[in-house]
């Protein structure tokens, strides 16, 4: 019995036993089987849409992340690089074979200095 | 309702019946299937799935760097670099002459190298290049060229070049640090990978929302510093160098040690290599570091040892005097000094030094016995070579291979006697016995700073993440090598032979007045790997000290058969102790007395 018939089954009642009298009976507003299942249903696809948006948003939080990362790593290698030419610059052979360096007047002294 | 509606109805019914049978039976063949693969074959189903999504690796650890002084600086001396290797695929690219103009571009070299590679047949892989930088492998990848990539790979970058290489060693291409500093702190260095286990999406990105994912995060090696002074190790490098090449060594060593904490300042030979580039070193001997692998007979420069031991036994003082007869039989082999020495006469402890008399030395080991090379001046001197100059023992300096050397024992076994007394004669004067030169560089400290021997070491410390330097004590092994009255006799005796080696025409032994400076030749014979010792090879050993109040370095020399006109000790190795005492002095690493 569908939720129409059973509505109409109800008024059948009536007719037959007062039909002349008025119904004083509040009308409830009631949800039958067939729409709770319904909302169930809805109910239970929006808690999935919303995990499915959670999830999603968790992962692009990831992709983010890993995105960060990639860029520390790139980063950290621009300044590793930096850190070896600088390091390169400041040895003592990119000194001695320095213009600067080369242009400098030997003054080694022969023998220890007597002071 | 009449027969045939009620055929219908039933007919009716009964179709949906099959229909609902029929869809109860296919429900349950999806229910029992349902079953079957998420219950029964679940694991094997799991797995599967995991197969294609979950990325399981390892995350490497960088490398500590390693650092040393420079004067009140510390400054890298190693570092990590990420460089990349370019290969192609020959089969993926289409059109090789574009490709290779393109490459070549970013690359520079020239064009028909990358080309010829390009279209190297029936290979999937080929290296086009080596070490390119990031942004050249950017601008590479930029190009989006079919078959063309690049891999990333940590390098270690030297930016002093070969500036102390053996004392550094390398990193192998396995990660494994290999020789020098490199192998024998590489667990420090290294540190500990971590772990990576998580569901990637198609790209290979962890899905941050998966509760199977697994991260650990590796754990960095620790950046070191070195107790080596860079500008101090520089100049020993050239000045070994230069001594190397005018010599015509095969291997020239040098130690440079702190007496006071046993902290090496400088450690060098030559030849040496290129750290970075390790693989073009066509022979692997030059990978050791000499100064503390290769042990040799010292020859002369044991004569001070072996005063130090009698001394320190009151057998002898430090102004007694003896009738040296300028020759000695032991086991019946005569034992006599070099031409030059003189005959027989009169000799004092300071003479056995500076005329470098191997009957002194014997005649010092004979005090030792109470007059005569025996059993008991066997044992003494066994006793102060093992047991307080730590010879024939590796000193556990930071380094790959530390050479433990030989000292024979004092009681040869089935021997009993035969020669024993030559071979300890012999090793009164340093043949017969082998020692490297960072030994003898760390006795002569213990026996110069008052009798405490320290044991030798090149890692002063571990920098943390935020620079700070946690500095390591200094260890010291033994606080009675020799009593301070020893110590100051030796002090004095040694000072005194460089003064007469001056005052003999060696004009560059002069030093001024306000700093000491003390010392020791020796010319070793050198063993004939056939037995016996070579004719006409000897090896230069040069052993002292420089310091002001007291003394602050030891220095050790060792030269391996230097083409000189005279003795190898006095003429190859004494002018390289001159030169690097001179540098410490005029470049204030020494503080003069009084300050």
């Amino acid at each position: 019995m569908t939720y129409s018939n059973s509505i109409a089954v109800n008024r059948q009642n009536y007719s037959r036993k007062n039909q002349n009298a008025v119904s004083f009976r509040s009308r409830e507003r009631v949800l039958g089987p067939v729409s709770n299942t319904i909302v169930l249903v809805v109910l239970a696809c929006l808690l999935g849409l919303l995990y499915l948006t959670q999830v999603t948003k968790t992962n692009s939080y990831g992709s983010k992340a890993y995105s960060l990362q990639q860029q520390q790593s790139r980063l950290q290698n621009q300044y590793n690089d930096l850190e070896v030419a600088s390091a390169q610059l400041q040895s003592l052979n990119s000194i001695q074979s320095s213009p600067v360096s080369k242009n400098l007047v030997p003054a080694t002294p022969s023998t220890t200095i007597n002071n | 309702m009449n027969n045939s509606d009620k055929r219908y109805d039933f007919r009716a019914v009964r179709n949906i019946n099959y229909i609902f049978w029929i869809m109860l039976l296919i429900m349950g063949l999806f229910v029992i299937r349902l079953f079957y693969v998420q219950v029964i074959k679940y694991d094997y189903y799991k797995k599967s799935a995991l197969k294609g999504q979950l990325q399981q690796s390892r995350i490497p650890a960088t490398r500590g760097l390693i650092e040393a002084h420079q004067g009140n600086q510390i400054i890298p001396f190693v570092l990590n670099q990420q460089l990349f290797t370019l290969y192609a695929d020959p089969f993926l690219v289409k059109n090789s002459q574009s490709a290779s103009e393109k490459l070549v571009s970013i690359l520079g070299g020239t064009l028909s190298n990358i080309e010829s590679k390009l279209k190297t047949p029936k290979t999937r892989y080929v290296v086009l290049a080596k070490k390119i930088s990031q942004a050249q492998s950017d601008k590479i990848l930029a190009l989006k060229i079919p078959g063309i990539g690049t891999v990333g790979q940590d390098y270690r970058v030297y930016p002093q070049q070969e500036l102390a290489s053996q004392i550094l060693g390398f990193v192998n291409n396995d990660g494994k640090g290999t020789y020098g500093i490199e192998q024998a702190l590489n667990d420090e260095l290294a540190g500990t990978p971590g772990y990576l286990k998580a569901i990637t999406d198609i790209n290979g990105v962890p899905l941050a929302a998966s509760k199977n994912n697994i991260e650990i995060a590796p754990t960095d090696g620790k950046n070191i510093v070195l107790t080596l002074d860079i500008a101090i190790q520089k100049q020993v490098e050239d000045i070994i160098k230069n001594a190397a090449i005018q010599e015509k060594s095969p291997l020239v060593s040098a130690v440079v040690m702190d007496v006071n904490s046993g902290a090496v300042k400088a450690m060098a030979n030559y030849p040496t290599y290129n750290p970075a580039n390790y693989y073009d070193v066509t022979t692997p001997g030059v990978f050791n570091n000499a100064a503390i692998s290769n042990a040799i007979e010292p020859g002369s420069v044991m004569k001070a040892l072996t005063a130090a031991a009698a001394l320190d036994q009151n057998v002898i003082q430090d102004n007694t005097t003896y009738n040296d007869p300028a020759h000695w039989i032991i086991d019946g082999f005569k034992i006599t000094n070099i031409e030059e020495d003189g005959g027989a006469g009169v000799r004092s402890v300071e003479d056995v030094l500076n005329l470098s008399l191997n009957t002194g030395a014997t005649w010092m080991l004979m005090q030792m016995g109470g007059g005569q090379v025996n059993q008991k001046a066997r044992q003494a001197w066994y006793d102060y070579e093992t047991n307080h100059f730590k010879l024939g023992s590796s000193t556990g300096i930071e380094q790959g291979y530390d050479s433990p050397g030989v000292v024979p024992r004092p009681n040869i076994p089935n021997q009993s006697g035969d020669q024993q007394d030559l071979t300890y004669a012999n090793t009164s004067f340093g043949q017969g016995l082998t020692v490297t030169a960072v030994q003898m560089a760390s006795a002569l400290s213990s026996i110069v700073n008052g009798g405490k021997y320290y044991r030798p070491y090149l890692s002063d410390g571990i920098i943390d993440a935020q620079g700070n330097i946690k500095y390591n004590k200094p260890k010291i092994i033994d606080t009675n090598v020799v009593t301070s009255k020893t110590s100051k006799s030796m002090v004095s005796l040694l000072q005194q032979v460089v003064t007469k080696h001056f005052q003999a025409g060696f004009s560059y032994l002069n030093f001024p007045s306000n700093y000491i400076v003390g010392g020791k030749t020796g010319t070793a014979q050198v063993a004939n790997p056939k037995g016996g010792y070579m004719d006409h090879e000897y090896n230069g050993t040069y052993l002292g000290f420089v310091g002001g109040d007291k003394p602050q370095y030891a220095i050790a020399i060792f030269v391996t058969t230097p083409t000189v006109n005279g003795y190898a000790g006095s003429y190859g190795a004494q002018p390289i102790f001159g030169s690097i005492a001179h540098m410490l002095i005029n470049e204030s690493f020494v503080s003069p007395k009084g300050s």
